[in-house]
């Protein structure tokens, strides 16, 4: 049987080509690479107008007056003018979290530099800023919280006045400590991670408008979570979803920091509903810089016991998380610090455990969960305690950790936490490594001296990424977003090509490739007819978006479901179209195939949309549609993991850091992209990169961020991220469709730890060891001479 | 406004835009080609990179009146250009992007590289591209697909050009617009009111010093005549640089302002001051804080005396202490060094001023009226003769 | 992130040029390839009235050799430099300077006279052309007069400019050919602010001995004799001879704080020396 008529496009190439586990290029490039992708700036709508607010200069103040020139008055908004808009609230179940309530524009005082105080609305957004410039803030300072620490204490100023004290919450999780107090071996440290800027290229935007005839506000925003989005602003403007539509066109870079409901779109769907503009606003760099700095900045007090023979007796710790001033939209300011807890012990084992968390508010930006979330942070202290442990035994660091994870055949693992580990071989992934960054040469080479003078040293860390979880994680923390199943439709044309929409959103994975590799997997149709629609909540079926790792499983899961629908009532029809009996006839490469004769997909879909007449009197009224909800068999997550090894040369005297070789062998499950895993693991690791050496929003006393350019704040660039030697182990999740697991994060998990351990494992010679990332020039310098005075003889 | 006319992507446009708008804005706002991305705006990135009679440029911080007579390139009139063709394909075969929005502006730095690079070293293709940054691949795709394309137009015969082939000297863009003829391009701004701060008689908050300068001068006259002295606050004011008052003082109350220059950079800071003071300590303390309007910033400053007798009492020594701290944009932007610097320069300048100020007016007390002192004026001599001293000084060893 | 409003003139020739910036009267801002002031007026740091802009100025293009130096004008960019466009008197002392500047889009507009005029202490020429020995040529209404780049740059950001008055061109001397050059910088990455930047001329032929200590926040540390860092005298050992406690010495002096800062100092100038060597 031939191929019908009307499709002219060419035979798809079955298998591997273009299914589960094709390296195939993506889809969606052309555009991008012609300058043709659409980001939120590029939108044009007529009437468009442009918005810039005045921000607060101070970290934490009363406000007394905002002055507005007369002249200015109709094209100026204060928190007067937006008195029926409801605050964000992002409310934890957890007890004990106290509540924050943020206005959309400052109400009574501000509470970090760049909270938003009025709007500005002008043609262009150089005149916006003008009129920006001429409203006058009248500020009474008030003592600033900026050092989570210090924010505990007795007598601080309060963030929130009407708390007792400046924690968002208090967490305790124990597994009876005191058995590990007697062991030999007991190593404590102060551990820190600096304050970031997730720096994504391009910033947030918003385009704001209504439109009179759907009695609908439309707006074009960058958000990873669209539908979210939409609840948030429904209850803070008060009206019901339908009149809501989110868009979310391409996004120059998520990473978590559009993971959020901004106070920016509230405002400018107000100035859309109630003042009839059409608005945009376009976050500048100075803006993402100084006022959304938000990720990051974690501290642990920590003590680990050993065994003489490096094996963990236990971990007590407490550990504390600078949350800012808000709890934000849908995370809310506990995610992170509480999530330490519950993460800390990752693949490893052992008999008692401890750890207090306090989530503090300060008068910074509300912090979000940056890629990674808390793990960077925590696989930052654990490992280098890891490396502590091993020096105080005597052992080679992985030798340390391959008495403590976990073993293929206690898989699947519950480890002290109850986090349940899916699959996985950690210490193979350990051997690989070691073998490819070769630990011994390296020890060799430390023995000799460097020609050029630089210390040599390697380090390694191990990590687990849990990815994709689901409801009964996220019920436990009672934040606005719980995820359930995951939806997806899935469309056959009459022409034969396949519409697949869905409600997480791609800037940058490459799901509409990838999605269309799970269409493909499943019916055989050529990637190239696949067109996969995101960003759009009146396109799109609910789902609370991407992030946590989770699109790839969850919404795989729903397109492979979608598909599967699809596929048996395409083959009921092609079956009678081939006059056969349905149970004999299989769906491949494309077509519905019995015995003798096969029919192509297309033209199943041409008779079911125009030729009614042709099909089976008991054929499926659904037709060639699903939508379909996916969850997996556990959503407890997905386990993917790696152990990144490196190599670096120090320079003692300028306190640069090379990185001579950098190897990663990981574990994402059954890849359904190669490439894309790839890609995801690269840009990862730049990004894990920037955290370990270059990246750190300081604040002075008074709560000013001090790196407000990119002059200022780091980011890495082509020379500082090497091109790392990438081992791949597969062990499929037992749990999700095809085996797959989510790895869109876990690149930059590990590699602030295992820089840390290489950077100290050169510098222990010396006797010094840095605890405090980023490893800037400035700190290793000093540590080198505060370690050359200590040894220098008492005179 | 001004009007200019550029070619871009080989199309000639006119338009008329304000002298503020930069390249990349007129571009997507005139022109709607939105494939010009804006990363940082000032410079960094290389979001917004395109070509500029040929040859990469940043097209935030150059201003569209500057390109009058420019051939501008953008990556839409790239689509047919043969090495962006060859990159594009790289790029996609070795994923070379993922959201896409620096990828414009790398393809027009590759593209450069592949022009100019005479092998595919990876070093020198990685440091042709710091100046383009890429939060999304790690850049391993980007080395490799920039890579493949030297390669591969060598392997082929294809010589680099030396110089991307520009002779023209000076910045790219500059000297194509008609000179002479039309010299002159002009517009006023729309006029922006200089806002008054609203006077506010709210206290003097305390507050802690980030960054304090410790002084000391010695006058020829007793303490108790000293201290005196520090009591007549326009004349402390008229030794703080750039100092004036608004208003009237009291002996505890003084309302003024301050302009402080940094390079190109200037603020001035209205504000008001209290002042205490304890005769039984011989020692003061003016407290103030001011607020630039401009540049949302706002400072809180201390100026701290002692007086102690020297001499036997017939001389003293005014042992000062500056403390301030920054708020607000300045704060933010400023490298630190530089504020730092700046108002190391400003304190000691403000010591030398009072130095000469009160032994004139304690020599006047007998002898001669005061005279006025150029703040401004002294302080480069002082610096560069303490510069100037301790070279000598060292070179001498 | 947009300039606050200012009018622009675009000059036809430097006289008419000199003319407005003096009719000017300070309220006005000169930009060439403004990639030091364009970011400052995005950012709104810098908002002048008015912009007078030079860069098409042919004047101000031109490069040549004249006797023993080499005039190069203020618009003369990074790049002409770096790609050999101009000639060089420097034996590439200069182009190497220039290639390591910013970013090559950034090189392709920024000018060594506004880099100069700018006087940012992270800045290269500020501290490159002291140790070549160059001078810059200013120009005002009232006619040029040549400084020392070392007493032109002033501190962070001041240079001796008076009102009215532009950089017209610098004059670099033909570096001998027994002269030894050292550059080095200490940048976290490049294209990044210098942390420390150090510039050595040495001649051991002649015993002489040039030597910047750039990036400290402040003007640069010129010693335009710097026997003092090798022991007194400049022979072909001098490089033995650096005595590291003599630049610690004046670190100190000048003001920095900071050991770390002033150790990555000393390294860098010993680099420049090893470099020169």
């Amino acid at each position: 049987m031939s191929d019908g008529e009307r499709v002219s496009a060419p035979r798809m190439t079955a298998g591997p080509g273009q299914g589960i586990g094709a390296r195939m290029p993506r889809k969606e490039d052309d555009r991008f690479l012609r300058g043709r992708g659409q980001y939120v700036a590029d939108i044009r709508l007529a009437g468009l107008q442009d918005v810039a607010f005045v921000r607060s200069p101070l970290a934490h103040a009363r406000i007394k007056a905002v002055h507005v020139p007369e002249r200015y008055r109709q094209l100026v908004f204060t928190a007067s003018d937006l008195a029926a808009v409801k605050p964000i609230r992002a409310v934890s179940g957890l007890p004990g979290f106290k509540i924050s309530e943020q206005p959309v524009l400052a109400t009574g005082k501000v509470r970090h530099v760049g909270e938003l105080v009025a709007i500005c609305v002008a043609p262009t957004r150089a005149e916006a800023e003008d009129i920006a410039a001429s409203v006058i803030l009248d500020l009474e300072p008030l003592p600033a919280v900026h050092d989570m620490r210090k924010a505990r204490d007795a007598g601080t100023a309060l963030v929130h006045e009407h708390w007792a004290d400046n924690v968002f919450l208090e967490t305790l999780f124990e597994v009876d400590i005191a058995p590990a107090l007697d062991a030999p071996i007991k190593v404590t440290r102060e551990i820190s991670t600096a304050r970031q800027c997730m720096s994504p290229l391009e910033g947030r935007g918003v385009v704001a408008t209504f439109d009179h005839r759907l009695d609908q506000l439309t707006l074009y925003t960058g958000a990873q979570m669209p539908h979210i989005v939409r609840n948030g602003l429904s209850d803070c403007l008060g009206i019901e979803q339908g009149r809501i539509r989110i868009v979310s066109p391409d996004i120059g870079g998520g990473f978590g920091h559009k993971g959020i409901l901004l106070p920016e779109e509230v405002c400018l769907c107000w100035l859309a509903m109630q003042k009839h503009f059409t608005v945009r606003w376009i976050e500048d760099r100075r803006e993402h810089l100084s006022a959304s700095a938000n990720c990051r900045e974690h501290h642990y007090d920590i003590t680990v016991y050993a065994e003489r023979d490096g094996r963990l007796r236990g971990i007590d710790c407490e550990a504390t998380v600078d949350s800012g001033a808000y709890s934000s939209y849908p995370f809310s300011a506990c995610l992170e610090a509480a999530q330490v807890a519950s993460i800390l012990p990752g693949p490893y084992r052992m008999p008692a455990y401890r750890c207090r968390t306090f989530s503090v508010a300060t008068n910074k930006c509300p912090i979000l969960p940056y890629r990674g979330v808390a793990r960077t942070g925590v696989c930052f202290a654990l490992e280098i305690m890891l490396d502590a442990v091993a020096a105080e035994a005597g052992l080679e660091p992985a030798e340390v950790r391959l008495r403590n994870l976990v073993q293929p055949d206690e898989m699947p693992f519950d480890n002290i936490t109850n986090k349940h580990f899916d699959s996985g071989d950690y210490p193979e992934a350990m051997r690989r490594a070691v073998a490819a960054i070769d630990v011994a040469s390296v020890r060799r080479r430390q023995l000799k001296q460097e020609a050029d003078g630089r210390l040599i040293g390697t380090g390694l860390s191990v990590y687990c990424e849990q990815a994709a979880h689901g409801t009964s994680v996220y019920a436990g923390w009672g934040i606005p977003m719980v995820p359930g199943h995951e939806q997806a439709s899935a469309r056959m044309t009459p022409d034969g090509g396949l519409e697949i929409r869905v409600g997480v959103h791609s800037h940058g994975q490459g799901m509409e490739t990838t999605l269309a590799q799970v269409a493909h997997e499943i019916l055989g149709i050529d990637t190239a007819k696949v067109r996969v629609i995101h960003g759009d909540t009146a396109l799109t079926p609910y789902s609370t978006g991407t992030w946590g790792s989770r699109s790839m499983v969850m919404a795989g899961g729903a397109v492979g479901t979608a598909c599967e629908k699809i596929a048996e009532r395409a083959k009921h029809i092609g079956a009678k179209l081939l006059q056969l009996d349905p149970a004999s006839v299989s769906l491949r490469d494309g077509r519905v195939c019995g015995p003798t004769s096969s029919i192509d997909l297309s033209e199943i879909a041409h008779t079911w949309y125009r030729r009614p007449q042709d099909l089976p009197p008991d054929v499926d009224p659904a037709g060639l549609e699903s939508t379909s909800g996916y969850k997996p068999q556990r959503d407890s997550g997905t386990f993917s993991y790696a152990v990144h090894a490196v190599t670096v040369a120090i320079d003692p005297d300028l306190g640069s850091v090379e990185l001579l070789d950098y190897v990663i062998v990981e574990d994402g499950g059954v890849l359904v992209n190669p490439m894309i895993v790839d890609g995801q693991i690269y840009g990862g690791l730049a990004q894990g990169i920037g955290t370990a050496l270059y990246e750190e929003m300081p604040f002075d006393s008074a709560g000013q961020p001090l790196a407000t350019t990119l002059a200022d704040y780091l980011l890495p660039g082509p020379t500082e991220v090497p091109e790392p030697r990438l081992d791949h182990m597969e062990t499929p999740s037992p749990y999700t469709m095809f085996g797959v697991k989510g790895i869109g994060e876990g690149g930059a998990i590990a590699p602030p730890a295992a820089i840390a351990n290489a950077v100290n494992d050169a510098l222990r010679p010396l006797g010094v060891e840095l605890l405090h990332s980023p490893i800037s020039p400035r700190r290793i310098v000093e540590a080198v001479l505060a370690a050359r005075e200590a040894e220098r003889p008492a005179a | 406004m001004t009007e200019i006319g550029i070619e871009v992507n080989a199309r000639a446009v006119k338009a008329w835009v304000e002298p503020r708008t930069h390249l990349a804005d007129f571009l997507r706002d005139h022109l709607n080609l939105t494939g010009t991305h804006l990363g940082c705006e000032h410079g960094v990135c290389g979001a917004c990179t395109l070509l500029i009679d040929g040859m990469p440029a940043r097209s935030c911080i150059t201003f569209a009146a500057a390109c009058d007579g420019a051939h501008v390139t953008t990556i839409e009139g790239l689509d047919d250009d043969e090495i962006a063709t060859e990159l594009r394909s790289a790029f996609t075969r070795e994923h070379a992007l993922q959201c896409g929005y620096c990828t414009p502006g790398m393809l027009i730095s590759a593209r450069d590289l592949v022009l100019r690079l005479d092998a595919a070293n990876e070093r020198d293709i990685r440091l042709g591209l710091a100046g383009n940054l890429c939060r999304c691949t790690g850049y391993v795709g980007i080395v490799r697909a920039v890579r493949s394309v030297i390669e591969d137009r060598r392997k082929r015969g294809i010589r680099p050009v030396l110089s991307a082939g520009r002779e023209q000297l000076g910045p790219v863009g500059s000297g194509n617009g008609a000179r002479g003829s039309r010299a002159q391009v002009s517009s006023r701004p729309a006029n922006v009111e200089a806002p008054e701060r609203a006077s506010s008689a709210a206290a003097i908050p305390d507050f802690v010093a980030d960054k304090i300068f410790e002084q000391h001068v010695t006058i020829a006259a007793p303490p108790a005549e000293v201290f005196a002295m520090f009591g007549d606050i326009k004349q402390i004011a008229a030794c703080l640089p750039g100092a004036s008052l608004t208003a009237e003082p009291t002996p505890e109350h003084v309302e003024g302002l301050i302009e402080v220059r940094l390079g190109p950079i200037s603020a001035g800071f209205r504000g008001s001051a209290r002042i205490g003071r304890d005769a039984s300590t011989m020692s003061g303390r003016i407290v103030g804080t001011g607020n630039d309007q401009r540049s949302r910033s706002s400072t809180q400053g201390e100026i701290r005396y002692h007086l102690v007798p020297i001499e036997q009492g017939a001389a003293t020594r005014v042992e000062l202490s500056i403390g301030y701290s920054l708020q607000g944009m300045l704060a933010q932007i400023a490298r630190e060094g530089l504020v730092r610097d700046l108002a190391s320069r400003l304190t000691a300048e403000f010591a030398r001023n009072l130095e000469r100020r009160l032994s004139g007016t304690a020599e006047s007390q007998r002898t001669r009226p005061a005279s006025p002192v150029d703040g401004g004026a002294l302080l480069f001599d002082v610096l560069r003769g303490r510069v100037r001293a301790i070279l000598r000084g060292l070179l001498r060893r | 992130m947009k300039a606050a409003p200012f009018a622009y003139e675009r000059p036809s020739d430097l006289n008419a040029a000199v003319a407005l910036i003096a009719e000017a009267d300070g309220a006005a801002k000169i930009i060439a390839g403004g990639q030091s002031l364009g970011p400052m007026l995005n950012l709104r740091l810098v908002q002048p009235e008015l912009i007078i802009d030079i860069a098409g100025l042919a004047e101000l293009k031109q490069a040549g050799r004249s006797g023993d130096e080499l005039l190069i004008g203020a618009c003369i960019t990074h790049g002409d430099i770096e790609d050999g466009r101009i000639p060089d008197v420097t034996r590439s002392a200069m182009r190497c300077v220039a290639g390591a500047i910013a970013y090559r889009a950034v090189r392709n507009r920024g000018t060594i006279g506004g880099s100069l005029s700018h006087a940012d202490p992270a800045a290269d020429w500020v501290s490159a052309l002291p140790a070549l020995g160059a001078k810059v040529r200013l120009r005002s209404i009232n006619g040029v007069r040549d400084l020392a780049v070392e007493h032109f740059i002033r501190g962070a950001l001041e240079t001796a400019l008076q009102p009215g008055e532009i950089v017209e061109a610098v004059r670099v001397p033909v570096m001998r050919p027994s002269a030894r050059w050292g550059y080095v910088k200490a940048c976290r990455k490049p294209g990044e602010f210098a942390h420390a930047i150090a510039a050595v001329m040495i001649d051991p032929e002649r015993g002489a001995a040039c030597a910047v200590i750039g990036a400290i926040e402040a003007a640069p540390i010129v010693l335009r004799d710097a026997a003092s860092l090798f022991g007194g005298s400049v022979t072909g050992n001098f490089r033995r001879q650096f005595d590291a406690r003599v630049a610690e010495a004046l670190l100190v002096e000048a003001g920095l704080a900071n050991a770390a800062d002033r150790h990555i100092h000393v390294a860098v100038l010993r680099r420049a020396i090893d470099e020169a060597a």
